[in-house]
């Protein structure tokens, strides 16, 4: 579990969108969180789903693995549809259900914004399907850069989640030792009122607590014993450039914003 | 605003993995979660952790730390609860949660930097304003996102109800944030205790 745990939900591949820089993917899905909101006609949520698709099929990524990320939101998807079924009341009659008239604007208004909702979890979460943390976390620091003018710790930021990165596996491996270690010493949290069950925390928590700092202590003790600075005059290992399907992706993303304001009614 | 020291950047990250082990704590531990009303609801120890950053770490790093974590789930490692990810953790209705956890560590930093030693009265307050923080922004945010990218009308009074069970626990925790660290700040190096006044 912990070996899947660092790669995330990274889906390994070679396609353009897997080799776009990542700065190129938070960018488009930035705005694409935007512009799903300006769309309002039939046209302009097509533009918008052809764009999706198109991509979901470029990445080449199988379909098992788009519809997991999904998972936990089509509940949410459907819900609002079938709320939308049932209170709005617009338009002709299409027909009745228990009693409930159907209307025709009902089930438009329904699809439209079930779509608009299944359109940004899709499009937002193909960048986690085909970047790496490693590399996100390179972008979110080039593109925060410019908040280091307001003395917000840009560097400090992304090595922060460097370390976490590393961090998360080791801690999340000691919380299941702590876990067998306690019930093999006879802790029993399975019974018991709420006030019982949460006070069974505390044996779990301070072994993971004291052990957790220790480890950052001793790495904290490395980093300065290596003469660690800050991010003054360090260089990187991988350095992102920026190439021209980068450029060519911007180019059409631009077309794609102007036909979904130009096709909006 | 005086520079940050490896110290301070590997106790943020553990901050981000308590986090990650906080919002699926129920995955370890089966049995923390609640039965309420015939529904189980896993616990999560995610506001409790973000309390507990706030007092250790005080308002400016654990609220950097809370920054990290957020962007650690963006960035697709599944930290989030339910092992989650992704920026359409955010977006979905109970996203504001989620952002609100920054707000529970400055503001809770805050009240903990008003007094140099620990004391369980400001330790309890802190961790009481941080829980209004947590519902506040959260149920806000659930209230913004139904009404406008899901376009449901739920008025602000059933967006409050549907959460009462969590404020429930939610508070027992925060409580219980706030004996822990009381207790454990005598017991660790002081050097741990981050807080200054």
């Amino acid at each position: 579990m912990s070996s899947s745990l660092i790669i995330g939900q990274y889906v390994p591949g070679n396609s353009i969108v897997h080799r776009l820089d990542p700065r190129t993917k938070i960018t488009v899905i930035f705005f694409f969180v935007f512009i799903v909101f300006f769309a309002n006609s039939v046209l302009s949520y097509t533009t918008l789903t052809v764009f999706a698709l198109v991509t979901v099929i470029i990445t080449k990524i199988p379909i098992r693995f788009i519809m997991k990320g999904l998972t936990p939101v089509w509940f949410l998807i459907i819900f609002t549809f079938i709320l939308h079924l049932i209170v709005t009341k617009e338009g002709t009659v299409l027909f009745d259900i228990f009693g409930f008239n159907i209307y025709t604007g009902a089930l438009i208004q329904g699809f439209a914004i079930s779509m608009r909702f299944f359109l940004l979890i899709l499009v937002t979460s193909l960048l986690t399907l085909t970047t790496t943390p490693i590399e996100i976390t390179d972008a979110i620091e080039e593109m925060l850069h410019p908040l280091k003018k307001i003395k917000f710790p840009v560097h400090e930021l992304a090595l922060m989640m460097s370390i976490s990165l590393r961090f998360i596996p080791t801690l999340l491996q000691e919380t299941e030792k702590i876990s067998r270690a306690q019930a093999s010493r006879g802790v029993d949290f399975k019974t018991g009122p709420l006030k019982e069950r949460i006070k069974a925390v505390v044996p779990l928590l301070v072994p993971l607590f004291v052990s957790a700092f220790k480890r950052a202590e001793e790495l904290a003790m490395a980093m300065e014993a290596r003469g660690y600075q800050g991010g003054e005059g360090r260089t990187k290992l991988r350095e992102l450039k920026i190439e021209k399907i980068d450029i060519a992706v911007y180019i059409l993303f631009t077309l794609v914003i102007a036909i979904v304001l130009y096709t909006r009614s | 605003m005086k520079g940050l020291r490896p110290i301070d950047l590997t106790f943020g990250a553990v901050f981000v993995c308590l986090m990650a082990i906080g919002a699926n704590i129920a995955v370890w531990f089966p049995m923390l979660a609640i039965p309420i009303g015939g529904a189980s609801i896993p616990l999560s120890l995610q506001t409790f952790f973000a309390i507990l950053a706030g007092l250790m770490l005080g308002k400016k790093l654990g609220s950097i730390s809370m920054i990290t974590y957020i962007l650690v789930g963006i960035a697709g490692v599944p930290v989030f609860a339910e092992m989650s990810a992704g920026p359409m953790a955010l977006i979905s209705p109970t996203g504001g949660f989620i952002i609100s956890f920054i707000f529970i560590a400055f503001f809770v930093g805050v009240i903990a930097e008003l007094s140099s030693k620990p004391s369980i009265q400001i330790y309890s307050i802190a961790a009481i304003v941080g829980l209004i923080a947590n519902y506040g922004i959260g149920v806000s945010y659930m209230y913004l996102a139904m009404n406008t990218w899901l376009e449901l009308d739920i008025s602000y009074l059933i967006a409050w109800s549907g959460m009462i069970p969590f404020l429930i626990k939610d508070t027992a925790l925060a409580c219980l944030a706030a004996i822990f660290m009381v207790n454990i700040a005598k017991r660790v190096p002081s050097k741990w205790m981050m807080v200054k006044a």
